[in-house]
């Protein structure tokens, strides 16, 4: 379908903003191989945001929406929290629902589209903050897994309930002292790559975004397994730079640091051996259109 | 007064291959690469002067991004 759907009307062509022409033109609709390293050379599906300058999370924003390999065929599930303010201003089918309900809305959001198009690849993406997937959202988020609802899941991890003031979260690190949790973090930080391996998830992945080829290589391989096998997680730490005192030219540095060995945001990947063996049979970039069938 | 990203077109190594500053700029559509000239390009009206793309191109030696007040 690629951009077909997007083009403009000649009349009224015009008349519509520039960001939309542009769109039309030089969008990655349809493209195949698409991947970062088209940031920069054409249009990006993500536009001017409200994000904080210097924010990892739009960092991370950009890999995901570049590296998605189906861009027009896919819906992206988001929730409350930096993730939502976002959502309007990208060129990705998007759905907002309630806090914590990200994974019950993808879930039935897949299969409906499975009995309607059973054709096509439809991709379906969850994209939420570490409170709506571990804490509000982690009972919608645990039965997506159990239900093998095939589907992505990808968490922004930034160790706290940053858009409202700094309060603790189940991700932050044990000890941590936020602005609205001055007596500090009384437990571990919950480890949900390794709940979401024994949970039946086929591919799991943490890290930070510091490494754009890494991050490409996890999204694809994540969307091409919850297509064929089963659910799949993506773990990617965007510090939220005001909440942990540090300067707008600093968060990349602090990804850095947190990556280290043995740090906790240190590249751990996990595939099910169903899902090596699915990988086997798809060529990376050749046969990612590969068909689903219902 | 804002600040924004500008690019010194005659150390910028873009031609070589370097994407740094497009990579690890966080707003999309900011700083481009001209294919024409071979070098990447801020667009001033989008950049929102978090200098990340100062430290990550001076990190790697090329010093080719500067901050100039608009």
């Amino acid at each position: 379908m690629s951009k077909e759907k997007i083009k403009i009307n000649t009349e009224f062509y015009d008349i519509m903003p520039v960001e939309y022409q542009e769109l039309v033109e030089e969008g990655t609709y349809g493209k195949e191989g698409r991947g970062w390293k088209d940031v920069g050379e054409s249009k990006e599906l993500i536009e001017e945001h409200s994000l904080c300058a210097g924010c990892p999370e739009s960092i991370a924003f950009r890999y995901v929406l570049a590296c998605l390999p189906n861009p027009e065929d896919t819906i992206m599930v988001g929730s409350t929290g930096c993730t939502s303010l976002v959502f309007p201003h990208v060129a990705v089918h998007n759905i907002h629902s309630l806090f914590g309900n990200q994974n019950a809305v993808a879930s039935g959001l897949k299969r409906a589209l499975s009995y309607r198009f059973p054709d096509k690849v439809k991709d379906v993406v969850v994209l939420a903050g570490d409170g709506a997937t571990v804490d509000i959202g982690l009972d919608m988020t645990l039965q997506s897994w159990f239900r093998q609802e095939k589907f992505t899941t990808i968490c922004f991890d930034n160790e706290l309930y940053a858009n409202t003031g700094g309060q603790s979260s189940g991700l932050m690190q044990k000890g941590f002292v936020a602005k609205m949790a001055p007596a500090g973090k009384k437990f571990e930080k919950v480890n949900l790559p390794e709940i979401a391996k024994v949970s039946g998830c086929h591919y799991v992945a943490k890290m930070t975004v510091s490494k754009p080829n890494r991050v490409e290589k996890a999204i694809r391989q994540a969307i091409l397994i919850a297509r064929e096998i089963g659910p799949t997680y993506i773990q990617l730490y965007t510090p939220c730079i005001l909440e942990i005192g540090k300067q707008m030219m600093e968060g990349l540095q602090e990804m850095r640091d947190s990556e280290g060995p043995n740090k906790r945001f240190e590249f751990e990947e996990y595939i099910s051996e169903e899902a090596k063996a699915y990988l086997k049979t798809v060529a990376p970039k050749k046969k990612k259109r590969k068909e689903i069938s219902a | 007064m804002y600040a924004v990203a500008e690019v010194v077109d005659e150390a910028c190594v873009a031609k070589k291959g370097c994407r740094l500053c497009i990579m690890y700029c966080p707003e999309a559509n900011t700083i481009l690469f001209n294919k024409e000239n071979q070098v990447a390009e801020v667009v001033e009206q989008r950049c929102k002067g978090c200098e990340l793309c100062v430290v990550v191109c001076s990190s790697a030696k090329h010093n080719a991004i500067r901050l100039v007040h608009r």
